[in-house]
């Protein structure tokens, strides 16, 4: 066939004028597309470009971090290693060893859930092994220590090959691992007497970073399954049931988390037996994980409600039995349904892990704090101090949101 | 020989799967659990309290509290009763729950609706606000606050604006409106009262023609003319009757040796700074409800409204709102109350809201009977949100929906 014989010639394709396309178009669509769209803009980068000039002009010439780098690891593990909670200040290893355990342990995740996972455990390890190299004298930060924190590295490969070369990596064995890292790292702060070097540290001297951390990874692992049982236990059809849950829901909804722990403090005392352990630790713990299992009830309720009931009637039309439908059927979906709530509750939780002041621990938070009022001198620094502080938090706990996130586009809410 | 009839041998369902048996066992078993709990515990109370004497009951409400109590908006003197302490506090709690709620929406939306504004830039800027304010614990920003406002100069060398503004770090104090008498200036806030009913009857009255016939009655210019026009006839009334001015403008003045500063309007730095954290805090929170909100709207509404010529704004507020309020409001509703209780947080800034109040009282006063009086004073705040919010659910549902 002779091209372009008896046709007409096809006409070379109309192009978008040029003031709507590339750098110019885009800036005519998302900057200037109306006159006072023009004028925020133009207020909005002068206020950024002033926040950035003034905000740099302080970080990097006015702010004094030396706070900070006198603070130090105490931000980290608290008084864990001073003379009166371990004399012979020869325990800070503890929590090192429980760092290159949940290292290690993030290294067998990534291998079974993958993805962002992966991510965070190299962000954790490089993080960790970074430390190894604050500009700190070797008296003050001992080669032991930076051993320590640099074997972060060769933990996050251990954990990886030992869940993918071993049997050690199926789910079901990552997670008893997970419960059992949680369990000696609990063990291995404590102490346990008579054995050498393992000389028992009373639970009043945990703090800093860790003790927020701790608090938080045990009051997740165990307000979701509870919230489950409370929010099944709502919509159930027994009444007497149904009344006790709402009534536990409500009450702890009702009332603020800091007037629960201080009421803690008060009233386990009396409340329980005297072999009772009385520890604020336990204690604070306990009621971080009841406050927020309410919340917790109450969104996974929202996940269950926004499930057409046609999903239940159908498992239970091919025969499944009710607890085969309500675990198989309705709480994944509902739980997938819910994800952004539920990692906001988490991290609620863990940015309430900073009230413990109030039942006297010390917290990274209150570090910071009593490291002001006790020293006058660095009064001047406060903005620096809290703004550090921040920064961790935020650290954390926006990565949980953008974990949650990618976990979300996984499952593919809102596309299936 | 004749086969039994199967009808005859067939004995029911085994009792253990018995499904009305299995239900009201479930019950049974978890009643008594419960019950079991809650008496042992009392049990064990009141066994403690027994034993180590300590001191119990509600006796103590009558009682002087013999401590000062640094923020009060009712009259309070240190031999005021215990109860009377309570309710200071308690209404400490409610004002400082109802400015920043009001605060906090009025920041939240603002940064909500410049969120999805059509500028990419002040949109990046407002994510910005929101990411960073919500995801640090509430305590560190009021911290961080109260040991700015610390850093402000005492009350003596303290910073004075147009020789009247005074900022220092007891607070700020500004000129504001004082009743010259308390008899005159009741008598005025009373019919102040009446007028704003009236312009709001007018402007309901004007506004029902106006639906109905179609005719342009200005029903804001009239309410509002009626209401100060009523306001201001009474202002000269009371002022002619008692001889002065209803209300005077009051300003600040150091008096005394230590320079402390009397008259005027005074905020104090506990307020201020419980204040300013809960409404920043709350305010992202609320930018988020927003604008999840006026994004569940569907796209066709807005288009719709501006192919009628409704302007931009115009479609924002008559349109894309009204249908996203019915979104917003549940999850708003829980904000609030979770403003009410973060403002627990007072005691760490100074300010003495109920729960630092109620501490400061175990020392003197039964702690068990103390946190049952305020967690019942905070289930009743909670109550009241959820109370609010229902009412309000039900007036902007969808008629027939």
């Amino acid at each position: 066939m002779v091209a372009g014989q008896g046709t007409t010639p096809t006409p070379a394709p109309v192009l978008p004028p040029r003031s709507e396309v590339g750098a110019v178009g885009w800036a005519r669509a998302n900057l200037f597309s109306s006159w006072y769209n023009s004028l925020l803009t133009v207020i909005a980068s002068a206020a950024v470009v002033l926040g950035l000039w003034f905000g740099l002009n302080w970080v990097v010439l006015d702010a004094e971090w030396g706070v900070i780098e006198t603070i130090g690891g105490r931000f980290i593990i608290g008084g864990y290693n001073t003379d009166q909670a371990c004399p012979g200040n020869d325990c800070f290893w503890r929590p090192q060893a429980a760092l290159l355990m949940t290292t290690a342990l993030l290294g067998m995740l990534w291998v079974v859930a993958g993805g962002v996972v992966g991510r965070i455990a190299m962000a954790v390890a490089a993080a960790a092994a970074l430390c190894a190299f604050l500009p700190y004298s070797m008296e003050r930060m001992g080669l032991d220590v930076r051993l320590l924190l640099l074997a972060n590295l060769p933990a996050l490969g251990v954990g990886w090959a030992l869940a993918r070369y071993t049997p050690v990596g199926k789910p079901r064995w990552v997670l008893v691992t997970g419960v059992s890292v949680f369990l000696l790292t609990v063990v291995l702060l404590r102490g346990i007497p008579g054995v050498w070097g393992l000389q028992p540290v009373p639970t009043l001297y945990w703090g800093g970073l860790t003790l927020n951390l701790l608090l938080a990874v045990a009051g997740i692992a165990l307000s979701l399954p509870l919230g489950i049982a409370l929010a099944l236990g709502r919509r159930s059809d027994l009444p007497i049931v149904k009344l006790l849950c709402v009534a536990f829901i409500e009450i702890f909804r009702g009332v603020p988390l800091i007037t629960l722990l201080f009421a803690s403090q008060h009233l386990v005392p009396l409340a329980f037996p005297e072999a009772f352990p009385r520890n604020s630790l336990f204690s604070a713990g306990v009621v971080i994980t009841l406050f927020s299992a309410a919340y917790m009830a109450e969104n996974i309720r929202g996940g269950l409600q926004s499930l057409h009931p046609g999903q239940a009637e159908a498992a239970r039309a091919l025969g499944l039995a009710g607890w085969q439908t309500t675990l198989l059927i309705s709480l994944p979906q509902a739980i997938r349904n819910v994800i952004p709530t539920i990692v906001g509750q988490f991290i609620s939780l863990f940015k309430d892990t900073s009230l413990v002041y109030i039942i006297g621990m010390v917290d990274m938070v209150e570090i910071g704090r009593t490291f002001i009022l006790g020293n006058p001198e660095y009064r001047i620094s406060t903005k620096e101090v809290f703004i550090f502080i921040a920064l961790v938090f935020w650290a954390f706990t926006y990565g949980m949101s953008y974990a949650s996130r990618r976990l979300e586009q996984r499952l593919g809410v809102g596309t299936r | 020989m004749a086969t039994t009839p199967r009808a005859l041998t067939y004995r029911g369902i085994p009792v253990w799967r018995h499904a009305l048996i299995i239900r009201w066992v479930v019950q049974i078993v978890s009643a008594l659990v419960a019950v079991t709990l809650v008496v042992w515990f009392f049990a064990n109370i009141v066994g403690a309290i027994q034993e180590r004497d300590i001191p119990a009951g509600f006796g103590f409400l009558s009682r002087e509290y013999q401590t000062p109590i640094g923020e009060h908006f009712i009259p309070y003197e240190s031999s005021d009763t215990f109860l009377y302490a309570l309710l200071v506090a308690a209404i400490n709690t409610v004002v400082v729950a109802i400015l920043g709620v009001i605060l906090a929406t009025m920041l939240g939306v603002l940064i909500g609706v410049a969120r999805l504004s059509g500028s990419w830039i002040l949109s990046r800027l407002m994510l910005v606000y929101i990411e960073f304010f919500r995801n640090v614990p509430l305590l560190v920003q009021l911290l961080f606050w109260f040991f700015i406002v610390l850093t402000l100069p005492p009350v003596r060398e303290g910073y004075v604006f147009f020789d009247r503004i005074y900022v220092n770090n007891a607070g700020i104090s500004m000129p504001g409106p004082v009743g010259s008498s308390l008899a005159s200036a009741s008598a005025w806030l009373a019919l102040a009262a009446v007028s704003v009913g009236l312009g709001v009857l007018v402007h309901r009255v004007l506004t029902w023609r106006e639906d109905r016939t179609g005719r342009a009655s200005y029903p804001l210019a009239a309410g509002i003319t009626v209401a100060v026009a009523c306001g201001a006839a009474a202002w000269l009334i009371v002022g002619s009757v008692v001889g002065e001015a209803p209300l005077v403008i009051s300003s600040p003045e150091p008096y005394g040796r230590f320079g402390r500063i009397g008259g005027g309007f005074t905020i104090r730095a506990g307020l201020l700074i419980l204040l300013i954290g809960l409404v920043i805090y709350t305010s992202a929170f609320v930018a988020e409800i927003v604008r999840a909100g006026i994004q569940s709207v569907g796209r066709g509404q807005t288009e719709a409204s501006r192919a009628l010529g409704l302007s931009g704004i115009d479609t924002l507020r008559h349109v894309t709102f009204p249908q996203a309020l019915r979104v917003i409001i549940p999850p708003m509703i829980s904000q609030y109350l979770n403003l009410t209780k973060n403002s627990s947080l007072g005691g760490a800034v100074g300010y003495t809201d109920l729960t630092n109040v109620a501490i400061t009282m175990t020392q003197t006063a039964p702690a068990v009977s103390i946190f049952l009086l305020i967690m019942l004073a905070y289930l009743a705040m909670s109550l009241t949100w959820s109370l609010i919010g229902n009412l309000y659910n039900r007036h902007i549902r969808i008629v027939g929906g």
